[in-house]
């Protein structure tokens, strides 16, 4: 076992690697865009077009051979040089310190209580199959994981903000972080969020508690004495839990990356997100970059956690592959 | 004699479906005593697994539903009772063993784990350490080498035969006064069979337990049984000593299993058709449509009340057997063996060459 | 129960190619008919890049039509549907009529999938008889068709005023922008764009995925080693960032964005190609082909890709919604096509004037959900009629 996790921690060191070479192959290999309106820009105020071109590369190193480039794109990513933001005009690590807060500050409770209710509701309705609950809460998922996020959020400000006034349309990021005032304006981002998350872990957790429900050791369970709670906590959701804990982390975890990005743009949050998104509009390729990386980085993180829960949630599993 | 041990009278179990109403169980009566063994035979589909766990109330309610019937358990009525109640019975004074061992555990926990929690929902005062030294010595008596150390073992640990003695183990775990075993050794070896009935034998003997054994498998009945029940379709369709089962057989679905038995009359001469739908069974006697001696009476009504063999407590659902009726339609002209070789066993231990 | 069914009753049965009897006489009308299509398509695409002049529409009778990259990825894609899911089901009404059987049972499917066949009918042949929504100051912020707003946030008002409310009028049923286009085309246009994300980038997937899958499956190897940690590393990637980040870089027309979306996604797909490939390669009818002397490519083609099938169109079928999804949520962060009114594209015109109108990023939207939702009740009933083992 000690072996196996040696093993799939150097599997993560390894792939990050890689994902690093080929993201910096890619942007290599591509068309700049920040260059071209560098570029351009230059041309326009009567600049030479060469001589742009020159300058913006020298500016950030493009004149250099590939490998050296390579070298120290690598050292920096390691070193949390993650360059220089030009529209910020601040390091991009800087810039990435003042974001996170504000994801963190809805998402963290959306991926906890959709979490909890979730895989309650889901154990729920496969314990209680074909009930009316089960189809109300099938109809739910089903509204939730079909609802687009960024949509939703926008009913949301046209319903609670602007026809009922209940929230702000905009995120007023002035608010002092624990206020009722911020807490007001993160209900609706929240909710949002944990919508389209919960929608999932509830059918996820519904169809792997249902292998489970009439399984023989939970009659075997119930041929012990056991009542319908424990039969339903430690009979049916403990070894669920094992299947359950690969969506728990890796898939939800997307979720929530993706729903908490375009909600952030829709709410006007300034998080990781929308610091994202201004970089993608405004052309500002470090930040782009980095910013792509990072949800990266979790998923990578969230995949080593899950495959290492695995490990310590089911007693079955067999070390030898990978 | 005293009221018995386990006294199932009439019991229907029906399962609503979206087919239609299956009825499983179709008005089954049975006892057991103390240290008495009964078996229940009959063909895969007939409704002994279902009789079994209505006993504890273990079939899922809904689809299931007992519709009619009682079941007295030393002079209880278990159909009246609450979950509570019933929760402490199961696992309690009555005890289980199922099929499979190898679904039957829960593979997240070691078998430690799973027998002290057997032990320890049915005396709430054990601590942890006590309920592991019984877990160690249940594992022990049921014949697990080394307990002690491979109490901290998962289940994916141990074989086949080795999972139902840990079963047993749990099944045994407060001492019942009733096992209901379905079919414990029909997923294990031939070697590992003998050694289970054997160990059920010695429980049996070391605490007066009375056993509902159900099984197909007529080697199993001659091995263990000290009375009979041939269920079939739902229905009783002959009860009796083991010996009058097997050296009398009087029910034609009886006579028809025992030509099955391999050593004993035809090679496997296999019962032509199959059981009947359960949504809807066919009016008089269950077995009718397979009988090669149905006449005009087996199809119409109920299925036949059970008719006295003899004066012993063999007993028969067969319009033949009607007081007046001629047995000899069935049982052939010299009104005895027609199956022929028959030899009961009984419960002699040596008798498992008759598989 | 499901053991004694006929042969043939399922798409896994289905003699996909009866290739190894030799010789063009014996190609099915299947395979046959599907090889001339795509050489009529072939023959029209050298016409329209070698005759005809480079910006005029490719037909003008008895439409005008300018057949885009898109329109020809689009007509293929419907080929290979035709010859490769509808012709087999027509060809073989006993495996439909189980199919359908099956699918029947749930009705919340059944109405989404009569739903589906309108909207995506309608994207199909819409755009060929409207010209796309135009710029037009004068019909800036016009409300649907029975619905009226105060006439300062209109501009001009193009229907009846009264009470200095302006009302909406059948020339814009749905509306329109801050820029005047009619919300109405813009949806129908973006009912094409949902039909050619959801039906050519799962192709794609299914090609590659397939290929890959079998091929790592068949190789074994460092092969399979190689193709295999490279799916890890493709999984890895949470998807949506990839997509950001590629569209980034490269996007711009919706041709790239499905070529995108196709060439990065098949990671799942192959996977489970992969392992399913394996377990069948056990299976003694393959073992039984490969000793009786047919070569490995005949074995596959004829025997694992047929059985994988149905995996392969239950995880595509399953894969839809999230790339339609994914597509407006791209062109709602303006990383769509900028040329092609989409759903997404609609929403995002509309949301700075949410306080005044409303309809601009509600009504696509709600078409944009309804379809997905749509999408995935049939693609839960497809996995139920198709999965024998979700049987219960
Ligand atoms: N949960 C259930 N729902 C519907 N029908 C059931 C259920 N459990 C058992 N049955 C039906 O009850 C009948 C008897 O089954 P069972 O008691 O398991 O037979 P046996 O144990 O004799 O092989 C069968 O027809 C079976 O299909
Ligand atoms: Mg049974």
């Amino acid at each position: 076992m000690k072996w196996y996790i040696a093993r799939r921690l150097a599997w993560t060191v390894v792939a990050t690697f890689i994902i690093l070479s080929l993201t910096f192959g890619l942007m290599a290999a591509s068309p700049d865009p920040q260059a071209a309106s560098y570029v351009a820009q230059q041309v326009q105020e009567g600049g030479d077009f060469e001589e742009a071109q020159e300058s913006y590369e020298r500016a950030r190193g493009l004149d250099q051979p590939l490998w050296e480039r390579y070298k120290n794109y690598m050292i920096g990513m390691v070193t949390l040089d993650w360059g220089w933001s030009e529209t910020r005009s601040q390091p991009v690590t800087e810039a990435i310190l003042e974001a996170w807060p504000y994801s963190v500050m809805y998402a963290t409770p959306a991926l906890i209580i959709s979490t909890v209710l979730g895989v309650a509701i889901g154990l729920y309705s496969a314990t209680h199959r074909n009930s009316l609950e089960d189809y109300a809460a099938s109809a739910f998922a089903f509204f939730g994981i079909s609802i687009p996020d960024f949509w939703f959020g926008i009913l949301m400000i046209l319903i609670f903000g602007v026809w009922l006034g209940w929230i702000p349309i905009y995120y007023h990021s002035d608010v002092p972080w624990f206020s009722l005032q911020n807490v007001q304006q993160l209900i609706a981002p929240t909710l949002v969020v944990t919508l389209s998350s919960i929608a999932s872990e509830m059918r996820f957790s519904r169809a792997t508690a249902l292998e489970y429900v009439n399984a023989e050791f939970v009659k075997t369970a119930k041929a012990k004495g056991a009542d319908s709670w424990r039969r339903v906590t430690r009979h049916i959701f403990r070894p669920a839990l094992v299947p359950l804990s690969t969506i728990l982390v890796g898939d939800i975890l997307n979720i929530v990356l993706v729903s908490s990005y375009l909600v952030e743009v829709v709410f006007g949050i300034p998080g990781l997100g929308q610091l994202s998104y201004k970089a993608i509009i405004q052309q500002d390729v470090a930040l782009v970059l980095a910013t792509v990386l990072i949800p990266t980085f979790i998923a990578i993180v969230g995949n080593l956690f899950q495959d290492l829960a695995y490990t310590v949630l089911d007693p079955r599993i067999s070390y030898g592959e990978r | 004699m005293t009221e018995p041990l386990l006294s199932i009278r009439n019991l229907k179990t029906h399962f609503h479906t979206d087919e239609g109403t299956v009825r499983a169980v179709d008005g089954v009566s049975l006892d057991v005593d103390r240290g008495e063994t009964v078996c229940v035979v009959g063909e895969s589909g007939s409704g002994k697994t279902v009789t079994a766990e209505s006993i504890t109330r273990l079939i899922p309610e809904p689809p299931g539903e007992i519709v009619d019937g009682t079941v007295r358990f030393d002079g209880e009525d278990v159909t009246a009772m609450s979950e509570k109640q019933l929760e402490a019975l199961r696992g309690g004074r009555i005890g289980h063993i199922f099929q499979n061992p190898q679904g039957a555990l829960n593979p997240v926990y070691t078998v430690g784990w799973q027998i002290r929690e057997a032990i320890q929902l049915h005396d709430k005062k054990a601590k942890d350490k006590e309920a592991r030294e019984r877990a160690i010595d249940l594992l022990d008596r049921v014949g697990i080498p080394d307990a002690t150390s491979r109490i901290d073992d998962y289940p994916h640990e141990f074989s086949g035969g080795m999972k139902q003695r840990i079963v047993i183990a749990m099944a045994l775990a407060s001492n019942p006064d009733l096992l209901i075993a379905d079919e414990p050794t029909t997923a294990l070896d031939v070697t590992i069979q003998m050694q289970i009935l054997r160990l059920l034998n010695q429980v049996q003997e070391e605490f007066n337990t009375g056993i509902v054994m159900i099984t197909h498998d007529l080697g199993v009945v001659a091995e263990v049984a000290d009375r009979v029940v041939v269920m079939y379709a739902g229905k009783v369709m002959e009860e009796g000593d083991v010996y009058e089962i097997f050296e009398n057989p009087s029910h034609p679905y009886t006579r028809a299993l025992l030509e099955c038995l391999p050593g004993r009359g035809e090679k496997m001469s296999a019962i032509g058709g199959s059981l009947p739908s359960t949504t809807s069974p066919p009016d008089g006697c269950r077995f009718h449509p397979r009988c090669p001696y149905a006449v005009g009476d087996c199809e119409i009504g109920e299925q036949p009340p059970m008719y006295a063999v003899d004066d012993g407590d063999h007993a028969v659902s067969c319009v033949h057997f009607e007081p007046g009726a001629d047995p000899s339609v069935v049982l052939g002209e010299d009104g005895s063996d027609a199956v022929g070789g028959a030899r009961a066993d009984g419960g002699d231990e040596t008798g498992g060459d008759a598989r | 129960m499901m053991g004694g069914e006929d042969y043939r009753d399922r798409f896994e049965d289905i003699d996909w190619d009866d290739m190894q009897r030799s010789g063009l006489d014996s190609l099915t009308t299947q395979t046959a008919g599907f090889l001339a299509s795509l050489g009529v398509v072939a023959l029209l695409l050298v016409y329209d890049y070698v005759v005809v002049a480079n910006d005029g529409p490719t037909f003008t009778t008895p439409f005008e039509w300018d057949v885009t990259q898109l329109d020809w990825l689009l007509v293929v894609t419907l080929l290979t549907v035709v010859f490769f899911a509808v012709y087999p089901l027509y060809d073989n009404p006993r495996m439909s009529r189980r199919y359908w059987r099956e699918f029947r049972k749930n009705r919340a499917a059944v109405v989404s999938g009569v739903f589906l066949v309108g909207i995506f009918g309608l994207g199909l042949v819409g755009p060929l008889f409207i010209a796309k929504p135009d710029l037009n100051v004068l019909a800036q912020y016009q409300p649907p068709v029975f619905l009226s707003v105060p006439e300062s946030t209109v501009g001009t008002c193009v229907g009846p005023v009264s009470d200095g409310m302006c009302h909406g009028t059948w020339q814009y049923p749905l509306g329109t922008t801050g820029q005047g286009k009619g919300i109405m085309k813009s949806v129908i246009y973006g009912m094409r764009v949902s039909l050619e994300v959801g039906l050519i980038t799962p192709l794609i997937i299914i090609i590659i995925g397939t290929a890959v899958g079998t091929v790592a499956a068949y190789s074994g190897g460092i092969v399979d080693e190689l193709l295999m940690r490279y799916v890890d590393i493709q999984l890895t990637f949470p998807t949506f960032f990839l997509y950001l980040l590629l569209l980034y870089l490269y996007g711009g027309t919706l041709f790239l964005l499905i070529v995108i979306f196709g060439i990065t996604s098949w990671g799942s797909t192959a996977r489970l190609v992969r392992s399913e490939a394996l377990q069948r390669r056990e299976e003694e009818y393959i073992q039984a082909a490969q000793s009786a002397g047919a070569s490995e490519f005949w074995v596959i083609r004829k025997h694992l890709v047929p059985n994988v099938s149905n995996t392969v169109i239950t995880n595509a079928s399953l894969l839809i919604p999230s790339l339609i999804l994914f597509e407006a949520a791209f062109s709602f962060l303006g990383l769509g096509d900028p040329t092609v009114p989409s759903w997404g594209q609609v929403i995002s015109a509309g949301r700075s004037d949410i306080d005044t109108a409303w309809w601009i990023s509600t009504i696509p939207g709600v078409f944009l959900f309804t379809t997905v939702l749509a999408l995935n009740f049939v693609g839960d009933a497809l996995r139920d009629a198709l999965d024998p083992r979700a049987e219960d």
